[in-house]
């Protein structure tokens, strides 16, 4: 098995993929956009690389990880040695190099948020793992001891319907309480270990979120909902969220984020993937088994009293089994 | 859409002079005693001096503060009322003369001023300023707002106290109303109470008396030493509206060119008044303008460049969608705003600045009034091409080269040795004793009286507050909703920029064109104004810009690989109002193609729209539900307004005008029509006030209403508070600085 850490950089000034389409709530476009991008200048710039360190050196000096050849094979694209890392059982894609990380202030100056996703398919007995992984991989990437905010966002949870009331029942039978509630110790002791200072939900409506509630030690602080064009919070839910002291936030991200087959053509052989996987036909080019999303973390560094997003960017993790 | 409603804050009005420093400053300023004004021949003898030590004294605070660092995102709004004297039983409407009653009423109403805590939760009392109109008032909030998202709410309820607070210290027939301009301002006969005739010594106008100005020495001075700079009357001249029945050619029927009082009541027999223009004499034409003004404090001095500028090219946009000002001295005009005519209004060139004479006593020709669009960019951004600039702008070198050896870089130097190609208007001689490094006040006499279209403030004299950027072309809108609204909206906007380190840049000559389109009547819709295509950069050349420490707060911009550079021609193209603030995609939905827009390619021609950008900055932040709604609110109204399925105010009136059974399709808006125009607005302003909903109240009594508010009612459950509030504020509210400014032009009109 194959680990795959995804991770889409800075995208806060990266200019079309953060732009919403009029009419997209519930988008992943900003991902899937900003991850391809990533492997396209990821491409470009270390090939650019190498075509250079080749002229002057004569040799192939980067010290290629995977041992994937210059292949005529990689459809015109650099080979997937050139732009991705392995490092510490797990390929990174693209590479990411040790310098050029961190936020420009101290790390105080920032209200630093951090929503994790744990993707449909993905066992529940690694979510456990998974938090801590992904949580890892962003302060490390922002240079940062602590997210401000953690968000949880679980699998097959939505908040939708016509509007207020409906959207309230509908949730209350979804997702799977059990496997929440057996999640959560993993993440409080994110919290009580001082990398989370607040913990938050995404998409507990008020019959899931007091049920939840009275199960968990640590409780949300925060409660993400998607609100789209409606405006009317589900009275239960404002009810029981003032009552907790939950603050109620809006988002309008998707809960299944990376889907499978999104995740195969951003890698995949096709127009606009990356090329790193075989063609699934001919078996060439690249890694072979089957694809599994596992989690996505989107986060956000905001400068606090000037209102400015310095940092907003997503990792993702997935694995590559040998079929 | 439903806005959930909100439990009324309990608030309490206490002020700190320390911690609730507001950021608009220069106002706050007060001068111990009256001084000597000097009359024009004498200021004129010493504008050098007055210069140099501006310079002077703008290079001591440059020192001082160009270091400043991390100052947090502040921001104040100003908003600007007009008093008139309204009754049912009257049938006649007048502005209220009363300005300096009023405030002293605020100003001696004890219990508001007394001195408390300011935590950074409590809001201290509105603070109310003087105008240069004797008709005039403008409220600021106590304190500056923060970037809460919460405290961007709190902007609407507090506009509306300011207003209560207001109309409680003002006699029950008078109303403080936010109209652009007073419809009959000049009219013939009575429209000030009390009247006063026109022609005095200081104005020489025809139309307005000197009374209508503040008296305060100050005001006066600056109206007649621009005057007797000119060498002649200002002249405002506005192309009236041509209706079905108004005669063609048009002379302005209420000129008078049989007056000879003063000599300058030859400029009329000289030409001064052409057909087809309504003709205006006087500053109070143009000064006498209410608007909406944002001032944003920078976190640094590189910050504050970067807002300047990019900022700039939306300057055009906001003023042709705020648009408010159809009417003037009682004659529908074919322009809907008001800029050109403070331009006008305070144009102090000679004629040998002007270009109408060969320059022999002048220095230089100047193309533009010192009242006008920006003439420069500020920035040391990279993404700053050269062929942005004005190869033709008028400096001061010697000024320039002062600030260079100062140790001011070359683009700041430019700019503030453009400002300083002005003469100072009013001198007051017990201030050219000697120069105090410990004061801004020459360099302010300069800067405060160039007023562009925005202003980049560098701090005060103590280095207490940050660098800051105002943002100044906006027309005050006719209920706090709208007037809430387009500030937040700025503010979202400003954020938006740093965050996303979005490039508007277009050459500067393209911004004042597009600042000229703006004036056409319903240019918001009717009109295209040049803008970039392209915010954002090119592409995503290099990883390290796109992963890590990159910022897009300023600093980054540096780090950044130049934009490949193609024809700066290409990289904006004409657009409408619609299509940059909703995007294209949503100006397409709303507008039936035309002719011209079939040959476009469409996929080069796609904008995202300034609305989006905010919405996809909003998504990124963590706002709570009931805020994002508010916000979303403010939104659409503006994207209503953008792509014409709601009115400008300048529409509103032209259809209130229009319907009105007086009116005879012949631009005149005589007293009849005012009154209920006037009326109407009264109206509105108290619904918005006691929390009705404006269409269902107000809308049987207001005509077309619905076209300029539509559904819209203003923020839910906040009027209800604002109402007890004013009744918490009758006892015990306001801090008034009644006190005569040193600089109160520095962030007027």
């Amino acid at each position: 098995m194959t680990k795959l850490i995804l991770s889409t950089g800075n995208i806060v000034s990266g200019g079309p993929s953060i732009i919403r389409k009029p009419g997209a709530f519930r988008s992943n476009l900003e991902l899937t956009n900003s991850l391809r991008s990533n492997f396209l200048a990821a491409q470009e710039d270390y090939a650019a690389e190498l075509a250079h360190s080749n002229g002057a050196a004569n040799g192939n000096g980067n010290g290629s990880a995977n041992g994937a050849d210059l292949d005529i094979e990689t459809g015109g694209r650099p080979p997937a040695s050139v732009w991705t890392a392995q490092k510490d059982g797990a390929l990174y894609v693209p590479a990411i190099d040790g310098d050029d990380h961190g936020l420009q202030e101290e790390p105080a100056q920032y209200d630093i948020t951090a929503k994790l996703f744990f993707l449909p398919g993905a066992p529940v007995s690694q979510r456990s793992q998974h938090a801590k992984e992904a949580l890892e991989h962003v302060l490390r990437e922002l240079r940062a001891p602590a997210v401000d905010l953690l968000i949880v966002s679980f699998p097959g949870m939505s908040f939708e319907g016509d509007c207020e009331w409906e959207a309230d029942r509908i949730n209350s039978a979804q997702g799977n309480d059990e496997d929440e509630i057996a999640t959560w110790p993993a993440i409080q002791e994110l919290h009580r270990a001082g990398f989370a200072k607040r913990l938050g939900l995404a998409e507990f409506g008020s019959e899931k979120l007091s049920r939840f509630l009275q199960r968990v030690q640590v409780r949300p602080a925060v409660n993400q909902i998607n609100i789209k064009n409606c405006c009317n919070v589900p009275p239960p839910l404002a009810k029981l969220a003032k009552e907790q002291g939950i603050d109620l936030l809006v988002h309008s991200d998707c809960t299944d984020i990376l889907p499978k087959g999104t995740l195969r053509e951003l890698l995949g052989q096709g127009l606009g993937g990356a090329g790193l996987l075989a063609d699934p036909e001919t078996g060439a080019g690249g890694l072979q088994g089957d694809l599994a999303p596992q989690w996505v973390v989107k986060y956000t560094a905001v400068v606090r009293d000037r209102g400015v997003i310095e940092n907003k960017g997503y990792f993702a993790g997935a694995t590559l089994v040998d079929e | 859409m439903s806005r959930p409603s909100r439990a009324a804050p309990t608030r309490t009005y206490t002020r700190s002079r320390v911690l609730c420093r507001p950021l608009v400053q220069s106002k706050l300023r007060t001068i111990a005693a009256l001084g000597t004004a000097l009359d024009w021949p004498d200021a004129k003898k010493q504008a050098h001096l007055v210069r140099s030590w501006g310079i002077k004294q703008l290079l001591e605070i440059w020192n001082k503060a160009k270091g400043k660092e991390r100052d947090a995102m502040l921001w104040g709004d100003e908003v600007e009322y007009l008093v008139v004297t309204y009754t049912k039983d009257d049938p006649k409407i007048l502005l209220s003369l009363r300005q300096a009653d009023i405030l002293e009423a605020l100003a001696s109403d004890k219990a508001l001023s007394k001195d408390g805590s300011c935590s950074p939760t409590t809001q201290p009392p509105p603070v109310f300023h003087p105008e240069f109109g004797r008709f005039m008032l403008e409220a600021t909030p106590g304190k500056p707002w923060g970037i809460e998202f919460k405290e961007l709410l709190e902007v609407e309820p507090n506009m509306k106290l300011r207003r209560i607070i207001a109309k409680d210290h003002m006699l029950p027939n008078e109303h403080p109303i936010t109209l652009t301009t007073f419809p009959r301002l000049g009219s013939p006969g009575v429209f000030t109470d009390p009247y006063y005739p026109a022609s005095g010594p200081k104005l020489r106008s025809q139309f307005v008396p000197d009374e209508i100005a503040n008296p305060h020495i100050r005001f006066p001075t600056l109206a007649a030493n621009i005057r007797s700079r000119r060498g002649r009357k200002v002249q405002v001249n506005v192309p009236v509206f041509r209706d079905e029945q108004t005669p063609w050619p048009w002379r302005d029927p209420t000129v008078n060119h049989d007056l000879h009082q003063w000599p300058e009541d030859d400029d009329v027999r000289n030409g001064a008044a052409p057909d087809n223009f309504i003709h205006m004499d006087a500053m109070a034409f143009g000064m006498g303008s209410c608007c909406l003004q944002i001032t944003f404090q920078a976190k640094n001095l590189i910050e504050g460049r970067q807002m300047y500028d990019q900022l700039s090219p939306l300057g055009p946009i906001m003023l042709a969608l705020t648009a408010a000002t159809p009417i003037y001295k009682g004659f529908l005009a074919d322009t809907d705003v008001r800029w050109n005519q403070i331009g006008n209004a305070v144009d102090d060139r000679t004629p040998e600045e002007m270009g109408e004479k060969p320059l022999v006593n002048d220095r230089w020709r100047i193309p533009k009034s010192r009242y006008a669009s920006n003439s420069t960019y500020i920035s040391e951004d990279p993404r700053l091409r050269p062929e942005y600039l004005d190869p033709d702008l008028v400096i001061d070198e010697s000024i320039k080269q002062q600030l260079l050896d100062g140790g001011m870089d070359d683009r700041l130097a430019t700019h503030f040795a453009h400002l300083f190609i002005r003469d100072p208007i009013v001198i007051f001689s017990e201030d050219l004793k000697e120069l105090d490094l410990n004061k801004t006040d020459h360099f302010e006499n300069i800067q405060s009286t160039n007023w562009q279209h925005m202003r980049f403030k560098p701090p005060p004299a103590d280095n207490s507050i940050g660098w800051r950027v105002e943002f100044r072309p906006m027309e005050i809108q006719i209920t706090d909703f709208e007037n809430a609204a387009f500030a937040v909206f700025m503010v979202l906007v400003t954020r938006v920029i740093l965050s996303y380190n979005l490039n508007f840049y277009i050459p500067i000559k393209r911004v004042d064109e597009n600042m000229e389109t703006a004036h056409a009547r319903d240019a918001v819709l009717a009109r295209k104004f040049y803008f970039r295509r392209n915010l954002f950069p090119t592409a995503r050349t290099a990883r390290s810009s796109a992963s890590g420490s990159s910022t897009p707060t300023g600093a980054g911009a540096a780090s950044r690989p130049p934009t490949p550079t193609g024809p700066v021609e290409d990289e904006y193209r004409l657009m409408t109002v619609n299509e940059i603030i909703n995007g294209t995609a949503y100006a397409k939905a709303t507008t039936p193609p035309t002719q011209d827009d079939d040959d476009n390619d469409e996929e080069d021609d796609f904008f995202p729209g300034l609305i989006p950008l905010v919405e996809s900055y909003l998504d990124s932040v963590n706002v709570d539900v009931a805020t994002r709604c508010e916000l979303a609110t403010y939104l659409d109204l503006i994207r209503k307004r953008a792509s014409g399925e709601l009115w400008t105010a300048a529409k509103w009136i032209r259809h209130f005008v229009a319907a009105h059974p007086a009116y005879k399709r012949d631009s005149v808006v005589g007293e009849e029509v005012t009154k209920d125009l006037v009326a109407a607005v009264v109206k509105v302003g108290e619904c918005e006030g006691a929390g009705r909903q404006f269409r269902t109240l107000c809308g049987v009594e207001v005509p077309g209403l619905e076209g300029l508010l539509g559904g819209f009612s203003g923020m839910g459950g906040r009027k209800a508070s604002s109402r007890k509030l004013s009744a918490q504020a009758g006892a015990e509210s306001a801090n008034i600085v009644l006190s005569i400014q040193s600089y109160p032009l520095s962030s007027l009109f």
